[in-house]
């Protein structure tokens, strides 16, 4: 092997020359599992690990400890909660996780995505604001998606009792409403209603024994701004709310025989009123734009620990692109995506999802904001 | 050189002034040529061993690995299943510090049998000897415990501070302990009173604590330029930083100082890596083009020589120009 030196031509003059390695350029997805107790994750991560994919994964689980399978790698973190010193929750990230994700990163080959798999009472507000707020994090990985799994015969109990239960259903960019098999249509439906108030962008996909495609999880593009307008809600009623039109984000089998479509006797037949719930809003008329990111940055200030996720597209006068944005309580991302395209239906939307939201405050604020 | 298959995760220097660096790919290379494969997974962390001999690293195997130019490598602990997350050692004391999750063991390099375990409530996120190697100080969330590094039960004195601490360091003299955070400052601690100084207006990540000119000068990454906090005297409460090669283009991701020589080594993260003397003007390119963001780097205790390595896995060594 040659002497190392300085001198800058015997490194690029090396035999293999200064690589690039596939993966040590390209930020890694993560996907981020959630769901109460016993809703099926170590299910899914089993099928997950055991399935022919191709691919190299590594899957960050609550236990302490390392074991390689095949390709993939599951890595043991401690849930460390860490608040940053200027006392904002909504700095709050996982220590353990950055700690985790920076040494993956040092790996040879590096991981076609990794799945960080939380535990049945975690708050995902951090685990989501790590792949944010840390830096090393963040130029190594982008947060892919927050997948919620649902248990379908339980969710009901665990959503009346439990905060934690009803703030993942809340935070996430797809539900996997999962041991469908154990209820009839009547429940699912009923329970697909209450989801889709809790939380209007995400996807329900129904799945038995985590039976899950693998594409459902992996590659979501939750926080990707260029995919924010296929997730908000169009003029079409939650699933299983009357007058709900069934499209490809219902994620579930349209041909199958028992896909009744009776929605007629109301399927919201628990009075539930949930503390956490998503504000849909629309206007017809262009926003005056910096009307608009005055409210919004105000907002966000202002209630940002309580809001969980927010996303919208919005026609802003006199330009010719759409603005898109997404948050997460106090973290905003916001761009000039592509021009409206002459074909397009120009309005603006906008989902909030959060807790104690003021509906009437928030539909007034935001039509405020019209040119 | 070839370069290692991941990014180089330590750039150091032996007694003698040599370069050693150490991989993701769990390669260890010196700079005569030598190479030994220290472990099966990625090399997290590293510290020169306190003979001058090598290096001691350790990895996400859970090992803590010694590497010699002409050696086997050494296996000197196993803690199977856990990671090791940052080392240090000390040539005054022989003594050897390695942090896994909420545990930090000190090892012996002359004794083999001898082994201290000490546990915290949150995991340990970097170690720092004192200058004569007998105090431990570990930085965790909430603040840093100092230890006695030989004695086997004793409470630790505890700095506490709000917040995460992600790197520590003590100055040669004893009388302060700095930490980086998380949130882009650092914090420190008169020793022994406790008094608190906060040093703060970083636009990015803290990633390299290091005192240099024999304590008068700690220099940081996490800016445009190198950051000089003065530590003579009352240390650099009430004064103001020095930053030094501020450019808007780049962010200085890693630096290291010379202990004896007030001068200081930057790694950018476009690549490029410098070397100055705080007593004279201007910076001495070290390496001038461009590349993959440097991820160690290490000067020479008389600061004649420095060492870097990037994160596409390229390494290298220059002679600081007179």
């Amino acid at each position: 092997m040659p002497r190392i030196t300085a001198s800058t031509a015997e490194t690029v003059d090396s035999p293999k020359g200064p690589v690039h390695l596939a993966g040590m350029t390209d930020k890694t997805p993560v996907t981020v599992l959630t769901g109460y107790l016993g809703a099926g994750k170590t299910t899914l991560l089993n099928r997950i690990l055991s399935e022919d994919h191709g691919k190299r994964y590594a899957v960050i689980v609550n236990e302490f400890g390392e074991i390689g399978i095949d390709n993939d790698l599951i890595v043991g973190a401690d849930e460390e909660v860490f608040e940053m010193n200027n006392g904002c929750v909504c700095c709050t990230v996982r220590g353990d996780l950055i700690r985790v994700v920076s040494g993956l990163m040092k790996r040879k080959g590096g991981f076609d995505a990794i799945i960080v798999e939380t535990t049945g009472l975690a708050d995902p507000g951090p685990v989501a604001q790590t792949f944010f707020v840390d830096e090393d994090v963040r130029e190594k990985t982008r947060l892919d998606s927050v997948v919620a799994l649902v248990d379908a015969r339980h969710i009901h109990e665990q959503l009346d009792r439990s905060r934690e239960a009803r703030e993942q259903v809340a935070f996430a960019d797809r539900l996997i409403l999962n041991k469908t098999d154990l209820v009839d249509e009547a429940a699912l439906a009923e329970v697909e209603a209450r989801l889709r108030a809790l939380n209007p962008l995400a996807p329900i996909t129904r799945a038995e024994r985590s039976r899950v495609p693998l594409e459902q999880i992996l590659g979501v593009g939750g926080f990707d701004l260029d995919r924010v307008a296929e997730r908000l809600p169009a003029d079409n009623p939650g699933h299983g709310e009357p007058g709900h039109v069934h499209d490809e984000n219902c994620g579930h089998d349209h041909h199958s025989p028992d896909h009744g479509h009776d929605h007629h006797h109301g399927p919201r037949g628990h009075a539930h009123q949930d503390d956490v719930k998503g504000v849909s809003l629309s206007l017809e008329r262009p926003l005056d734009g910096q009307a608009f990111t005055r409210w919004l940055d105000r907002l966000l200030a202002e209630q940002g620990p309580d809001i969980l996720r927010a996303k919208g597209v919005i026609d802003v006068k006199g330009e010719d692109r759409r603005l898109v944005f997404q948050a997460v309580h106090m973290i905003l991302e916001g761009e000039l995506e592509r021009p409206w395209r002459p074909d397009e239906r120009r309005w603006s939307r906008a989902v909030f999802i959060g807790r104690n939201l003021d509906e009437a405050a928030l539909r007034a604020g935001f039509e405020a904001c019209a040119a | 050189m070839i370069p290692f298959e991941a990014p180089v995760t330590a750039a150091l220097f032996d007694g003698a002034g040599q370069a050693m660096f150490a991989g993701g790919d769990g390669r260890v290379r010196f700079e005569g040529g030598a190479e030994t494969e220290a472990h099966e997974g990625a090399v997290l962390c590293a510290a020169a061993h306190p003979s001058g001999e090598g290096l001691v690293t350790g990895g996400d195997d859970g090992r803590i690995v010694w590497s010699r130019p002409d050696e086997e490598p050494q296996v000197l602990a196993d803690l199977k299943g856990k990671w090791i997350d940052a080392l240090a050692a000390s040539p005054e004391s022989g003594l050897i510090a390695a942090a896994a999750g909420r545990q930090a063991l000190v090892l012996d390099a002359g004794d083999p049998h001898f082994r201290r375990t000490f546990e915290h409530e949150r995991s340990v996120s970097d170690l720092a000897f004192d200058a004569k190697g007998r105090r431990l100080a570990c930085a965790t969330y909430g603040g840093v415990a100092l230890w006695f590094a030989r004695i086997e039960t004793q409470k630790p004195i505890q700095l506490k501070w709000a917040g995460s601490h992600t790197l520590v360091a003590l100055s040669p003299d004893g009388r302060f302990c700095v930490t980086a955070m998380q949130d882009n400052q650092l914090h420190g601690w008169t020793l022994p009173q406790g008094k608190d100084l906060r040093m703060g207006g970083y636009p990015a990540k803290i990633r390299s604590l290091s005192f240099c000119a024999r304590g008068a000068v700690l220099a940081t990454s996490g800016a445009h330029g190198v950051v000089c906090w003065p530590f003579t005297g009352g240390g650099p409460g009430g004064k103001e930083a020095a930053e030094i090669g501020h450019d808007d283009s780049a962010l200085v991701v890693r630096c290291a100082g010379a202990a004896d020589q007030p001068r200081i080594a930057a790694g950018l993260n476009d690549g490029r890596v410098w070397a100055a003397d705080l007593r004279a003007v201007g910076l001495k390119p070290l390496r001038a083009e461009k590349g993959a963001a440097i991820s160690a780097l290490a000067m020479t205790s008389n600061g004649a020589r420095v060492a870097w390595g990037d994160e596409d896995g390229l390494a290298g060594v220059g002679e600081v120009p007179a």
